[in-house]
């Protein structure tokens, strides 16, 4: 499990360096974040854009990392690739999380 | 006609056998395994269909065959197995192309399914306060097949289901 975590003076931007969230390392993946935005108590960006497959049991870690963390507190999602973002729209997760659009130039 | 004749005959005179690729493959239920099989089908269908239905096919796989690995019972071990998998129900894939989508047949010698997850169901409920964070695999199963049918035998479980081309929008119950 890859993370890359960067810290700024606001929030702290996560970055998904792993090409599948599936349920080969759903678990490993949620403890591994939960214990990140727990220790840092700072608004979270997950930069997802390596992330080409998703499961629902990457979904559910993905939920209990939103979970885990104050309500208050915001976590913002980009970079979703087609097939990642298909899962969130399809649970209607899309309404849940904060999900940045893309910007398609950056994808170029 | 001798069955080769047969098998070429068409409507237009041509040869009707398709070159299209297909794929089968016997695993055991685990998800190293499933993942490893998933990114086979991936290279086997890339170029071949849409990226867009790919993705479906992936999901649709995903979650049928990580529920296999999920809810399999305590098995006997047999000697010679992929470490970690020993004793994991043993799942049979097909995929077939058609001219409308991709046919397919998954069986294993699990527990068998249980009834609910067959009956239309919907999303589970979401509270603000309390997010679900499972319950979604056979929601998505649904969501992204047509023909969708299962039957047990003889200790097996058959699940046979199609993911089309094209998407039409789910009626509104």
């Amino acid at each position: 499990m890859q993370l890359d975590v960067t810290e700024e003076d606001a929030r702290i931007v996560v970055t998904v360096g792993d090409a599948r969230i599936d349920a080969a390392v759903a678990i490993a993946f949620k403890d591994k974040v939960r214990e990140i935005v727990l220790r840092k108590s700072k608004p979270v960006v997950m930069d997802m854009h390596n992330v080409d497959f998703m499961d629902s049991s990457g979904l559910g870690a993905m939920i209990a990392v939103r979970k885990a963390l104050p309500e208050a507190m915001p976590l913002t999602l980009r970079g979703l690739t087609p097939n990642v973002e298909r899962v969130f729209r399809l649970t209607r997760m899309d309404m849940v999380f904060d999900i940045s659009p893309n910007d398609n130039s950056e994808l170029q | 006609m001798t069955p080769t004749e047969w098998q070429n005959a068409s409507t237009e005179g041509e040869v009707a056998v398709g070159r299209r690729p297909m794929f089968h493959r016997v695993l055991r239920a685990h998800p190293a395994t499933v993942r490893d099989t998933l990114i086979a089908i991936r290279g086997r269908f890339h170029g071949q269909i849409s990226e867009d239905t790919l993705g479906r096919l992936e999901l649709v796989l995903a979650e049928v065959m990580n529920n296999v690995a999920k809810h399999a019972g305590p098995r006997p071990v047999s000697a010679g197995e992929v470490p970690g998998a020993e004793g994991a129900p043993l799942i049979h894939l097909c995929i077939v192309q058609h001219d409308t989508g991709l046919s397919c047949a998954v069986t294993d010698d699990g527990v068998s399914v249980p009834d609910d997850c067959l009956l239309p169901r919907d999303l589970p409920q979401a509270e603000t306060d309390n997010l679900p964070e499972g319950g979604f695999g056979w929601y998505l199963i649904q969501d992204l097949t047509q023909a969708l049918c299962y039957y047990r035998e003889h200790k097996r479980n058959f699940l046979a289901f199609c993911v089309p081309f094209t998407v039409s929008q789910r009626p509104l119950y």
